[in-house]
C-alpha cells in the first residue's frame, strides 16, 4: 500500500531545510532585533521621539516681554508652515492646481512648488514657514474648495516686536527655530521657550488632535513672561535725544545710554543708537551702513560683501552699554573723588590749589582741558570746572593701593553682573602698574585716561558716589510671571557693598550738584529750570585710536542726576567719535542729558520747583535759534529760563516761534522746525475772559500758546482775567504769545 | 503505477486533525487580528474615516477563512492532483491579464474584480506547490536526472519569474523561485544541480532584471537600504520610519495600542510595516516570542509533512510550510532593513482580505494531510 511514501533521503532534506530556516532565519531575525531594540534603541527612540514632539504638539508659547508698565514690547502669535506631502497628490492636474494656487496665495516660486510636488515618495515638503493666520486661512479655503488633501499646515510661532527698533539692543531677537539669538531673548531664554510638546501621543505626524484618549507624558509649558525695569516712555525719551544727538554731531562709532534708578539698580532705559529693528534683525539700520555695504555687492566680490555685511549686522546687535568698555574721562573723578573725600586725603574746601594749565608727571607735561589754567582753585572748584592738574595731586596723595582698592569696591574689577548677556570686562591698570615709582598710570587713571570701563560698570559706580555710598547690583527684569500672569518670581534691589560713608556721599553730591547748577560749572548746559541736577562731563582720549601719536578720537560724556538733593535718576549719555573733534563733553553731551531730564522728570512725577529767579516774571527776548543744531538751541533756551518743543524730524532749526527777539515771558516754550517744509502748526485762541489766573493760564497752555500775564498779580486767587491779545477765536500759530490781562475785582461789603 | 490508480486510492482514513498546529494556526490569528486593529486604528480614522475600517473587514475575511479552513480539513488533499496543470495555467494567465489593471505605485501587482481583489502571485504560488508536488510525487525516482528533476521545474519557474519581475514584483519573484528550489530539494533533484542553479540564480537574477528593464527600481530600493538616512523624507521615510517604531519598543514595548509610530508617522502600517507596530507596542520580548510562534509553526508543518501518508501529502505540506516560512523571514527581514524593501505581507498579520483567506484554506491542506498521517510512530 504504501509504495510512495515518504523516503528516508525527502526526510533528511526536510530537516535540514527546516533547519536552515529556523538557524539562519528565525535566529537571525531575532539577532537583528535584539541590536535594533536593545543595543541601538535608545537612538532610534531619540529620533522617534524627536520628530513625534516636534510634530505632534504645538510648540509651547514664548513668553511676552512687558515694560515696566505692562506695555508689551516683544510679544508670540501663532503662524503655520505650508507643507506639502507629493506622495498623497493624485495627478499632473492637481499637481498643477496645487503650484498654481500655493504660489499666487503665498507668493512663491510656481516652478519651486512644482519641482517640490513632483517628488513622490516625500509626505513632507514645506514650502512656505511662518505664514500669518490669515494667508494660512486662504491656503485652507483653497484645499476645501478643490479637495486637495496633500497640503496641510504645521502650526509655528513668530515673534513680534511693536516697537520696532525700542530698546532692540537690549530685548535682542529670535531666530528661525523661535530660539532667543541676542539680548534679554537670548540671556532668558530659557525662561521664555518654556517646553516645548512633550505630549508626544495628543498629536499624529499631521499635526493634528487624535480624537482617542491616550497617555500622556508631559504637557507642553508655555514659556514665562518678563516684566523689565525698562520703562516704554523713558525709552522713548532717551533713544530720540540719542538719535538727534548722533544725526546732529555726526556720531561715528554710536551713541549709547542709560537710565538707572540710583537707588534700586533698576535699568529704566538702554540704548544704542543707531540701532536695528529686531522684527527684522538682519537688515540694516543705518542707511549709510547699509549704502556702504551694499555698494560692495557687485559681480565677483561675494566674499567681500557677505563679510561686510555679518560684520555690520554684528556691529548692529551689539549693547555698547554693556559690551563696548570705553575711557571714562572726567566722569569717572566722581569716583577719584570718592575715593579721596572718603580716605579724608583732601579738604574739599579749605585746601588751596593751583592749576597752571599743566601737571608734569615723570618729566611729561599733563595738559589741563583749560589751557590758560584754573589759577587757585580749592577741590570744589576742581570738581565743578574738572581740573586735571588737581586731580593728578589728589590722585597721587591717595596713592595705588587706595586707588585700586576703591576701583574693586566701586565694582570695575568685575562685571557688573547684569542680567544680559555679552557683558565685557573693563581694561584696568594692575596694581603693579600703577604702584610704579613714576606714577605715570596713577596720575593719568585719577582723571579717567588710559583704562576702559564699560558704560554699565561705570554708572553703577557713579551712582553709589551720589545715592548713600551703596553699589547697586543693576538689573533689567523686575518679574518673571506664569503664562496665567502670576508672579513667578520678582527681582528685589540688591547692595553689593557699602562704598563709601552716608555723609560723604551727601559731600560729594553737593560738589556734583556745582558742575551742573553753578554758573561756571562745566556741566551747566544740562541744567533744567524747576530743577536740582548734579552731573559730571567727560571728555575721552580714545588711545587706541591713535593716528601718528596724535588723539584724532573722542568719546564724550556725560552723567547726570536728578533730584541732586535726594538723588532718584541717574543718566549716564557717550557719543563715540563725534565728527567735531574738538568738543567737549560739556558742550555736546550735557545738553543731551539736560534733555532727557527735561522729559522725564514730569513723566516721573517729579514737580519742577522754580527758584525766585526762574519765578521772575520777565519778558525775556527770544535768543537767534535759526541754523542752530537742536541741542544747542535747546541748551540755549534752557539757560533763558525757556522750554522747547521740536517739529519735524531734522536736527538743524529752520524756523522758530516766536520769532527772534519777540518778547516771550520766561517759563514758556519755543517752538523749533526743523524741516523747511512743515507746514506750519496752527491753533484757535481760546477765550479766557473771566478765568481765574491759574485756569487761564491752563487753558492758553493747553491751547498750544504762550501766555504772557498783563496787569494785577495773579498771585492773587481772586484776580480775573478781563482781556487778551490775540482775541478769542483767532487762528494763531502756536508758540504765539498771547497777553491776558487781569484785575483783581472790587469784593462786595 | 499511473496517475489515475493513484487518484482513485480507496477513500482516506480519517483521523483527528492535528491539534497542536491548529491551535499554533489559531494562536497566531488571534494575535495578528488584534496587532492589526492595534496598528490599523488611526490609519483608518484619518484616511477612511472610520477607525474601523480595516479591522471589520478582516474580521469578516477571517471567519470566513477559518470555516474554510475547517472544511478544507475534512477533503481529501489528493484531488489536488487534478488541478495541477489548472491551477498553473490560471495563475499565468492571471499573471498575463494583470498588466491590463490599473497600478498601484507603478507596478501592474493587483486584479480588480468588483468589490474583490487579489494578488495573482499568490495563486501562481499555491500552483507551483500543487504542480510541483505533483510532478515530483510522480517522477520521484527520475528526479536525479536534467531532463525529470530540473528542466521542466526551470522552465516554469523561469516563466512565473520573467512576468513577476515585469510587474515588477521582486519580492513575489523572490518567493517564488525560493519556494519552488525548497521543493526541488526536499523532492530529490541532485545537489550538484541546485548549487550550481543557485550559482546561475545568482549572477542571473540580476541578468533577469537587467534585461526587463527594472535596474534602476532596484538599485534604488538597495541603495536606500544600505543608507535610509540618504533621503529622509522620501525614499528611506517607510524604512526609517520602522526603525523608529522598533527601536522604540525597547525590551518591553510600549504596550498594546501605544505605539505612536502609528499616528500616520510610519506609513501604511496596517500592510507590510505591521511588524514594526508589533515591536513598538510588545518590545523585542513580545516579538521574539511571535517569531517563536513562527518557528513552531513551521515547525509542526514540517512534522506533517513528515508523517504524511505519502510522498505527495509531504511535499503540499513542506510547499505551503515553507512557504509561510519564507514570507514571514523576507516580510521582518525588510522590516529590519535586513534586506532592501520589496513590498511583502506578513502572514496572518498583514491586511489583506483574499490573502488571509487563501492562506487559512491552505492551512486547512495541511490540516487534511494531518488527518491522513502515517501514525505508525504512535
Amino acid at each position: 500500500m504504501a509504495v510512495k511514501t515518504t523516503t528516508n533521503k525527502m526526510k533528511k532534506r526536510i530537516n535540514f531545510v527546516l533547519a536552515c530556516m529556523i538557524l539562519v532565519g528565525f535566529v537571525g531575525l531575532i539577532f537583528k532585533l535584539y541590536i535594533i531594540q536593545i543595543v541601538e534603541g535608545e537612538k532610534y527612540q531619540k529620533m522617534a521621539i524627536n520628530q513625534q514632539m516636534r510634530s505632534t504638539s504645538i510648540r509651547a508659547n514664548r513668553g511676552t516681554i512687558y515694560d515696566a508698565n505692562m506695555k508689551p514690547l516683544a510679544k508670540s502669535a501663532t503662524v503655520h508652515n505650508v507643507v506639502i506631502s507629493p506622495n498623497d497628490i493624485k495627478d499632473e492636474t492637481e499637481r498643477e492646481l496645487i503650484a498654481q494656487g500655493l504660489s499666487e496665495i503665498l507668493d512663491v516660486d510656481y516652478e519651486m512648488v512644482l519641482e517640490r510636488s513632483r517628488k513622490t515618495g516625500s509626505y513632507y515638503e514645506r514650502i512656505k514657514t511662518k505664514v500669518e493666520q490669515d494667508v494660512a486661512d486662504q491656503v485652507t479655503q483653497f484645499a476645501l474648495d478643490h479637495d486637495i488633501t496633500a497640503i496641510y499646515l504645521e502650526e509655528d510661532t513668530k515673534r513680534y516686536y511693536p516697537y520696532g527698533s525700542l530698546a532692540s539692543t537690549v530685548l535682542g531677537f529670535t531666530g528661525s527655530e523661535n530660539q532667543g539669538a541676542y539680548g534679554l531673548e537670548s540671556y532668558y531664554n530659557k525662561v521664555l521657550s518654556g517646553t516645548d510638546g512633550m505630549v508626544v501621543s495628543a498629536k499624529n505626524a499631521w499635526g493634528t488632535d487624535m480624537p482617542f484618549r491616550y497617555q500622556q507624558i508631559y504637557d507642553a509649558q508655555d514659556g514665562n513672561s518678563l516684566v523689565l525695569t525698562i520703562d516704554e516712555t523713558i525709552q522713548h525719551y532717551l533713544e530720540k535725544h540719542l538719535e538727534t544727538a548722533v544725526a546732529e554731531h555726526e556720531v561715528h562709532n554710536r551713541a549709547v545710554g542709560i537710565v538707572m534708578n540710583v537707588n534700586t539698580g533698576e535699568i529704566l532705559a538702554m540704548a544704542t543708537k543707531p540701532d536695528f529693528d529686531p522684527n527684522e534683525p538682519l537688515v540694516l539700520g543705518d542707511p549709510q551702513v547699509a549704502q556702504a555695504v551694499e555698494e560692495l555687492n557687485t559681480e565677483g566680490n561675494e566674499e567681500e560683501y557677505k563679510k561686510a555685511l555679518s560684520d555690520a549686522q554684528f556691529a548692529q546687535w551689539r549693547n555698547k552699554a554693556i559690551s563696548d568698555p570705553y575711557e571714562p574721562g572726567s566722569v569717572f573723578k566722581l569716583i577719584t573723588a570718592a575715593a579721596a573725600l572718603e580716605t579724608h586725603t583732601v579738604d574739599p574746601y579749605n585746601e588751596v590749589f593751583n592749576c597752571p594749565g599743566y601737571y608734569i608727571v615723570a618729566g611729561r607735561r599733563i595738559g589741563c582741558w583749560k589751557h590758560a589754567g584754573h589759577g587757585d582753585l580749592n577741590f570744589a572748584g576742581a570738581i565743578k570746572g574738572s581740573c586735571n592738574p588737581v586731580f593728578i595731586q589728589v590722585g597721587q596723595r591717595l596713592g595705588a593701593d587706595n586707588f585700586y582698592n576703591y576701583l574693586d569696591l566701586f565694582g570695575f574689577t568685575s562685571p557688573t553682573g547684569i542680567d544680559l548677556p555679552g557683558e565685557a570686562d573693563a581694561y584696568l591698570h594692575s596694581l603693579e602698574t600703577l604702584q610704579d615709582k613714576n606714577m605715570a598710570s596713577l596720575s593719568s587713571a585719577s582723571f579717567g585716561q588710559t583704562f576702559k570701563v564699560t558704560p554699565i560698570q561705570l554708572i553703577t559706580a557713579v551712582n553709589a558716589t551720589i545715592n548713600g555710598g551703596k553699589l547697586m547690583q543693576p538689573y533689567v527684569v523686575s518679574q518673571v510671571l506664569d503664562p496665567n500672569g502670576n508672579v513667578v518670581s520678582s527681582t528685589q534691589p540688591t547692595v553689593k557693598r557699602q562704598v563709601i560713608s552716608e555723609d560723604i556721599s551727601k559731600l560729594e553730591a553737593t560738589l556734583a550738584e556745582q558742575v551742573v547748577m553753578a554758573t561756571d560749572g562745566s556741566g551747566r548746559k544740562a541744567n533744567v529750570p524747576g530743577y536740582r541736577i548734579g552731573g559730571k562731563t567727560g571728555t575721552s582720549e580714545k588711545i587706541d585710536a591713535k593716528e601718528d601719536g596724535v588723539v584724532t578720537k573722542y568719546t564724550l560724556s556725560f552723567y547726570g542726576f536728578a533730584p541732586a538733593d535726594d538723588p532718584e535718576i541717574g543718566i549716564l549719555v557717550a557719543l563715540d567719535e563725534p565728527e567735531d573733534g574738538s568738543a567737549y563733553g560739556s558742550t555736546i553731551a550735557a545738553p543731551v542729558v539736560g534733555s532727557i531730564f527735561a522729559d522725564i522728570l514730569p513723566y516721573l512725577g517729579f514737580e519742577p520747583e522754580y527758584t525766585e529767579q526762574e519765578l521772575a516774571v520777565a519778558d525775556v527776548k527770544a535768543p537767534v535759534l535759526v541754523g542752530l543744531k537742536i541741542h544747542d538751541a535747546q541748551s540755549n533756551l534752557t539757560q533763558e529760563g525757556l522750554k522747547s518743543r521740536v517739529i519735524g524730524s531734522g536736527s538743524t532749526v529752520v524756523r522758530q516761534i516766536p520769532g527772534v527777539y519777540e518778547p516771550i515771558p520766561k517759563g514758556g516754550t519755543v517752538i523749533l522746525y526743523t524741516d523747511e517744509d512743515t507746514e506750519p502748526t496752527t491753533a484757535v485762541v481760546p477765550d479766557v475772559v473771566g478765568l481765574s489766573g491759574m485756569q487761564a493760564n491752563q487753558t492758553i497752555l493747553n491751547a498750544g500758546f504762550n501766555i504772557r500775564i498783563a496787569g494785577e498779580s495773579i498771585e492773587n486767587t481772586a484776580s480775573q482775567a478781563v482781556s487778551q491779545e490775540p482775541a478769542a477765536g483767532t487762528e494763531a500759530e502756536i508758540g504765539t504769545v498771547v497777553t491776558v490781562t487781569f484785575t483783581i475785582p472790587d469784593v462786595e461789603g | 503505477m499511473t496517475k489515475e490508480e493513484n487518484v482513485k486510492k480507496p477513500k482516506a482514513q480519517r483521523g483527528p486533525i492535528d491539534l497542536t498546529f491548529l491551535i499554533l494556526v489559531l494562536l497566531l490569528l488571534t494575535i495578528g487580528l488584534v496587532m492589526l486593529f492595534s496598528a490599523s486604528y488611526a490609519n483608518a480614522y484619518y484616511i477612511m474615516g472610520d477607525s474601523f475600517h480595516y479591522i471589520s473587514r478582516q474580521l469578516v475575511f477571517a471567519v470566513v477563512g477559518v470555516a474554510a479552513m475547517i472544511a478544507v480539513s475534512y477533503f481529501d488533499y489528493h484531488i489536488l492532483h487534478h488541478f495541477a496543470y489548472l491551477l498553473m495555467g490560471v495563475s499565468i494567465v492571471l499573471l498575463i491579464v494583470v498588466f491590463a489593471m490599473p497600478t498601484i505605485n507603478d507596478a501592474h501587482r493587483w486584479i480588480f474584480i468588483g468589490p474583490i481583489n487579489f494578488q495573482p502571485s499568490e495563486i501562481a504560488k499555491f500552483a507551483v506547490v500543487v504542480l510541483f508536488s505533483h510532478w515530483i510525487s510522480i517522477h520521484y525516482k527520475k528526479m536525479d536526472t536534467f531532463q525529470y528533476g530540473v528542466l521542466p521545474f526551470c522552465i516554469v519557474l523561469g516563466i512565473l519569474a520573467v512576468l513577476l519581475i515585469l510587474e515588477p514584483h521582486l519580492s513575489g519573484t523572490i518567493l517564488i523561485v525560493g519556494l519552488g528550489a525548497v521543493m526541488m530539494v526536499v523532492g530529490g533533484t541532485k545537489l550538484t544541480w541546485l548549487v550550481g542553479g543557485g550559482l546561475a540564480g545568482v549572477i542571473g537574477g540580476p541578468l533577469l532584471v537587467l534585461a526587463l528593464g527594472k535596474w534602476d527600481r532596484a538599485m534604488g530600493r538597495i541603495e536606500h537600504w544600505l543608507n535610509p538616512f540618504l533621503d529622509p523624507r522620501g525614499d528611506g521615510f517607510q524604512t526609517l520610519q520602522s526603525l523608529y517604531a522598533i527601536g522604540s519598543g525597547g525590551l518591553m514595548g510600549a504596550g498594546i495600542g501605544n505605539s505612536r509610530q502609528k499616528y500616520l508617522f510610519l506609513p501604511e502600517p496596517q500592510n507590510d510595516f505591521i511588524f514594526a507596530i508589533v515591536c513598538e507596542e510588545l518590545g523585542f520580548i513580545g516579538a521574539a516570542l511571535i517569531i517563536i510562534l513562527f518557528a513552531l509553526l513551521i515547525w509542526r508543518g514540517y512534522v506533517i509533512a513528515l508523517r504524511a501518508k505519502d510522498r505527495f501529502g509531504t511535499l503540499i505540506a513542506v510547499g505551503l510550510t515553507t512557504q509561510i516560512g519564507l514570507q514571514t523571514i523576507l516580510n521582518i527581514a525588510v522590516v529590519t532593513n535586513t534586506i532592501p524593501n520589496t513590498g511583502i505581507g506578513l502572514p496572518f498579520f498583514s491586511y489583506g482580505g483574499t490573502s488571509l483567506l487563501m492562506l487559512l484554506g491552505q492551512m486547512g491542506v495541511i490540516l487534511a494531510i494531518s488527518r491522513q498521517s502515517n501514525l505508525e510512530k504512535e
